[in-house]
C-alpha cells in the first residue's frame, strides 16, 4: 500500500512539488508509518520477547558456563568444543537419526496410502476423514501417556493380546532394542494425519481430465497413478519429507512423557539431551551450544532441500 | 514484501519508530522486575510480608497454611504468603532460578538436599549459623546428615532440616509366607538378603524376591550407596573435587548386585522408579529398599509388611538418607531475615513439626518427638515408621551436597543400570562413570 503512495510521490511529473507540500506529504507518511507499528507493535512485542530475544540470549549464554545461580563464567567457545568430544550427544546424535529414518519415510508413505484410500466418493467419507484426523489435534502428551497403558509390559492390552496368541511377551517401551520403534508408531498414530492431509488436498486439486486421458489411452489403475498421479504430487512429497524431518529432529514430548531418555538411554535424542543438560544438571551454557548445533544442523538441511528443488524446477516451496 | 520496505525511502523513518515501540515493550517486560531496597536496621514491630514456597503437595499444604496463620496470630505484624511455588517439588529449582534472574525471589523456599550448594553459591541466601549455635534452638536434635545437608559447604547454614528419610528393607509377609521362608531381621547380612531373594523367586509366577530401579535417575542411584559404605568406600575424595566410588568397595558393591540380578534372576529390574513399589504392595515382590512415603500406599492396598534395617556387612547396617531442606533467601532487609528466620525456627520446632510432618506420616525432624504421642499414633496406623525413625541413627555419612552431584548422580547411575541389565562389566562401567563425575565436579 505505502509503496503505491511511493510511486506517486516519486513518479515522473513536470512540476517540482513545493518545500509545504513535501513536508505535508512527510508527515503523513510518518503518520502512516506510526499507524502501522502501532499495529503490528503488540504481536512485535510478543514475537521479540518470546522468540527473537531468547534465542539472542541463548547465543549468549552458549559462550558462557552458567548454572543458573552464581555468577556466569564466560569461557568463550568452550562449550562449542565440548560437544565435540561427547560422547552421550553423539549418541543422542545417533538415536535422533535413527528416528527420523524410521519415522519420515513411514509417515509419508502411510500419509500417502490414506490419502488415496480417503479420496474416493463413498458413504461416511467424512467421518472417515475426521478419524484419521482427530489424533493430529490430540497434543503429544496426551498421546504418549494414552500409548504407554497399551504398550505396558506387565498390564498393557498389546502383551494381552500376544498371550491370548500364544506368541511371546515383549519390552516394548522397557526393551532398549524395541523402545524407539514403539516410539515411532506412537508419533505414527498422530502424525500420520499430517501428511493425509496435505496429500489429500493436493489430490483433490488434481484435474480429473489428466487421468482421465491417461485411462483413455490405456493405462490401468497402477499405470495412471505411477506415470500420471505420483509426478504431480512430487512438490508435495518434498514439502512432507523437509516437514516431517524437521519436526522428528526435534523429538521430544513423547520421550518425555513415556521413556525419559531410557531405558539405557535408548531413547534420549537430541532436545531431550539438551533439556536434561540445561535444566537437569543446570548446565545453561552447554544447553545453549547443543541448541545452536540443532539449529545449524535444521537450517543446513533446510537450504540443501531448497537449493536442491529451485535446481530440479520443483515448487515445494 | 520484506524488499520493498527495504526499498522505500522512509525505511529509516520506519525503523526508528521502530524501535521506539520496541523500547516500550522491553520497558513493559522489565516492568515485572525489581526491587526496592529494605530497611538496614531491625524493627521487630515494622510491618512485614514473607513469601514461601513449600514444594507441597495439597494435604500437606493446607496442614503449612495452618501453621502459617497461627503464627501470624502470634505476630500480626507478619504476613506470610504460602503457595506450592511449583506444580512440582522437582520444578521449584528452575522457578528459583528464573526467579534470581527477575530479582523476585521467595524469603524462604523448600529446596531438595541435592540444590543446596547451588543455592549457597547464588550469594542470595541467608546465613543462620551464629543464631542456630543458640542452644535453645537445640540444633544437634537434627540428625547428623541432615545438618550437613544445612550447611552444604561448610561454611554457612542456609536454612533449616524440612523433611528427613531413610532407606530401610520392607518385606513382604505374605510373599514370605507363601515361600516358606524365615523374616528378615535387623542383623541380618547381605548373604543373607541374597539367599532369601533367590528363594523368593519363582519365575512361574512373575515373583521376584528383590527389585532395584535401573532408570539411571538418582534412585538408581542412592541404592548404591549404603552397599558403597557399608564394604569401606566413599563417594568423594576428602577434599570433595574428586569422585572416590571407582574404588574396590564400589565394584564389589556392584558386583553384588549384579550378582543378584543376572546370576539368581532374583530381581525385577524396574525402568521407572515406581512400579516396583506397586508390584511390592500386589505381592509380587518379597523384598524392597525404601522409605517412610512407601507405607502410605502400603495401608491403603492393604498389604502385609514389616520393616527392619537394611542388611549389613560386619554389623555396619550404614543407610543412606536425602534430607531436604527450606532455604531462607537474603533479601538485604533486616526485618524480613528477621522473621524468615523465627517462621523457620518455629516450624521446626517439635511442638509444630508434630503437626506437619509427623501427622503426613513423615518421620519425625527430631531425635526428641520420637516419644511423643502423636507418633505413636503414626506408628499404628503406619507399622514400621518406629523402626525407620530409629534407622535414622544408621543414617552416619550424608550424601554429597556438592554441585557436580548431579552430574555424578548421572554417571553412575548409567554404569550400575548398564551392568545390571548385562551390558559390560562392574570395573569399566565404574570407571566411565568415574570419568564422567570428575569432569562434572570440575565444570562446576
Amino acid at each position: 500500500m505505502t509503496a503505491v503512495v511511493d510511486r506517486v510521490s516519486t513518479g515522473p511529473g513536470p512540476t517540482v512539488p513545493r518545500p509545504e507540500a513535501r513536508d505535508s506529504k512527510k508527515r503523513r507518511r510518518l503518520l502512516e508509518s506510526l499507524e502501522g507499528w502501532g499495529f503490528v507493535a503488540p504481536a512485535l512485542v510478543i514475537v521479540l520477547g518470546l522468540s527473537i530475544f531468547p534465542a539472542i540470549w541463548a547465543f549468549f549464554l552458549s559462550l558462557e558456563k552458567w548454572n543458573g545461580f552464581s555468577e556466569p563464567v564466560n569461557v568463550g567457545f568452550a562449550n562449542y568444543q565440548q560437544m565435540v568430544g561427547d560422547t552421550e550427544l553423539q549418541d543422542a546424535l545417533g538415536h535422533t537419526i535413527l528416528y527420523v529414518v524410521l519415522f519420515v519415510p513411514t509417515s509419508v508413505g502411510l500419509g500417502l496410502f490414506l490419502a488415496v484410500a480417503l479420496n474416493r466418493n463413498i458413504r461416511f467419507i467424512g467421518i472417515y476423514r475426521t478419524a484419521i484426523f482427530i489424533p493430529f489435534v490430540a497434543s503429544a502428551a496426551v498421546t504418549g501417556i494414552l500409548t504407554t497403558y497399551l504398550f505396558n509390559p506387565q498390564f498393557g492390552l498389546f502383551n494381552n493380546i500376544l498371550r491370548v496368541l500364544g506368541l511371546p511377551q515383549q519390552g516394548w517401551l522397557e526393551d532398549p532394542a524395541q523402545a524407539m520403534v514403539v516410539i515411532t508408531i506412537m508419533s505414527l498414530w498422530g502424525q500420520a494425519a499430517f501428511t493425509t492431509v496435505i496429500y489429500l488436498a493436493a489430490l483433490q486439486d488434481m484435474p480429473g481430465e489428466l487421468m482421465e486421458a491417461a485411462r483413455i489411452d490405456g493405462a490401468n489403475k497402477w499405470q495412471v497413478f505411477w506415470q500420471v498421479v505420483w509426478p504431480q504430487l512430487t512438490p508435495v512429497t518434498v514439502f512432507a519429507t523437509i516437514w516431517q524431518v524437521i519436526g522428528a529432529i526435534q523429538l521430544f514430548d513423547l520421550v518425555y512423557t513415556t521413556t525419559r531418555g531410557g531405558p539405557l538411554n535408548a531413547t534420549q535424542t537430541i532436545v531431550y539431551y539438551l533439556w536434561q543438560t540445561a535444566f537437569q544438571k543446570l548446565d545453561f551454557g552447554f544447553g545453549s551450544a547443543i541448541a545452536y548445533g540443532l539449529f545449524a544442523l535444521t537450517l543446513l538441511i533446510t537450504i540443501g532441500v531448497v537449493i536442491y528443488s529451485r535446481r530440479t524446477k520443483i515448487e515445494a516451496f | 514484501m520484506v524488499s520493498r520496505i527495504f526499498s522505500s525511502n522512509s525505511g529509516v523513518r520506519r525503523w526508528i519508530a521502530g524501535s521506539a515501540a520496541l523500547l516500550v515493550g522491553v520497558a513493559l517486560l522489565s516492568g515485572c522486575s525489581g526491587q526496592s531496597g529494605g530497611s538496614a536496621t531491625l524493627d521487630k514491630k515494622a510491618k512485614v510480608s514473607l513469601t514461601v514456597w513449600t514444594g507441597q503437595e495439597e494435604g500437606a499444604e493446607k496442614l503449612l497454611e495452618k501453621l502459617a496463620a497461627k503464627f501470624e496470630k502470634l505476630h500480626p505484624n507478619v504476613s506470610l504468603n504460602l503457595s506450592p511455588g511449583a506444580s512440582s517439588t522437582e520444578d521449584l529449582l528452575q522457578k528459583l532460578s528464573a526467579s534470581f534472574a527477575g530479582g523476585n525471589y521467595p524469603d524462604m523456599s523448600y529446596s531438595f538436599g541435592s540444590w543446596t550448594s547451588q543455592l549457597e553459591s547464588s550469594d542470595r541466601t541467608l546465613d543462620i549459623t551464629k543464631q542456630v549455635a543458640d542452644p535453645s534452638v537445640k540444633w544437634s536434635e537434627f540428625s547428623k546428615a541432615a545438618q550437613e545437608t544445612a550447611r552444604p559447604t561448610g561454611k554457612k547454614t542456609i536454612g533449616f532440616p524440612a523433611i528427613v528419610d531413610n532407606l530401610a528393607l520392607l518385606y513382604n509377609k505374605t510373599v514370605f509366607d507363601n515361600a516358606g521362608v524365615a523374616y528378615p531381621t535387623n542383623d541380618w547380612t547381605w548373604d543373607d538378603f541374597r539367599a532369601a531373594a533367590k528363594k523368593l523367586t519363582d519365575k512361574s509366577k512373575h515373583i521376584y524376591g528383590y527389585a532395584y530401579s535401573v532408570s539411571g535417575s538418582e534412585e538408581t542411584t542412592w541404592q548404591l550407596w549404603p552397599h558403597l559404605w557399608q564394604n569401606g568406600g566413599a563417594i568423594l575424595s576428602k577434599d570433595g573435587t574428586k569422585s572416590a566410588f571407582n574404588s574396590e568397595a564400589g565394584v564389589k558393591s556392584v558386583n553384588f548386585l549384579r550378582d543378584m540380578a543376572i546370576t539368581d534372576k532374583s530381581v525385577y529390574l524396574d525402568q521407572t522408579d515406581t512400579k516396583f513399589g506397586q508390584l511390592f504392595a500386589s505381592d509380587d515382590i518379597g523384598m524392597i529398599t525404601s522409605g517412610p512415603w512407601q507405607l502410605y500406599d502400603l495401608g491403603v492396598a492393604k498389604t502385609r509388611y514389616g520393616v527392619t534395617y537394611l542388611p549389613g556387612t560386619n554389623g555396619n547396617h550404614a543407610t543412606v538418607s536425602g534430607p531436604d531442606v527450606w532455604a531462607l533467601f537474603d533479601h538485604k532487609d533486616a526485618n524480613r531475615a528477621y522473621w524468615t528466620y523465627e517462621w523457620a525456627k518455629y516450624l521446626t520446632d517439635p511442638a509444630q513439626d508434630l503437626q506437619w510432618n509427623v501427622a503426613i506420616g513423615n518421620l519425625p525432624l527430631r531425635s526428641s518427638e520420637a516419644d511423643s504421642p502423636e507418633f505413636a499414633a503414626q506408628v499404628k496406623a503406619n507399622p514400621g515408621l518406629d523402626v525407620m525413625a530409629a534407622n535414622s541413627a544408621n543414617a552416619t555419612t550424608a550424601r554429597p551436597t556438592v554441585a557436580g552431584y548431579v552430574g555424578l548422580s548421572a554417571a553412575i547411575g548409567d554404569a550400575v543400570s548398564q551392568v545390571l541389565q548385562g551390558q559390560g562389566t562392574a570395573d569399566a562401567a565404574l570407571t566411565t562413570a568415574a570419568a564422567k563425575a570428575d569432569k562434572a565436579l570440575k565444570a562446576k
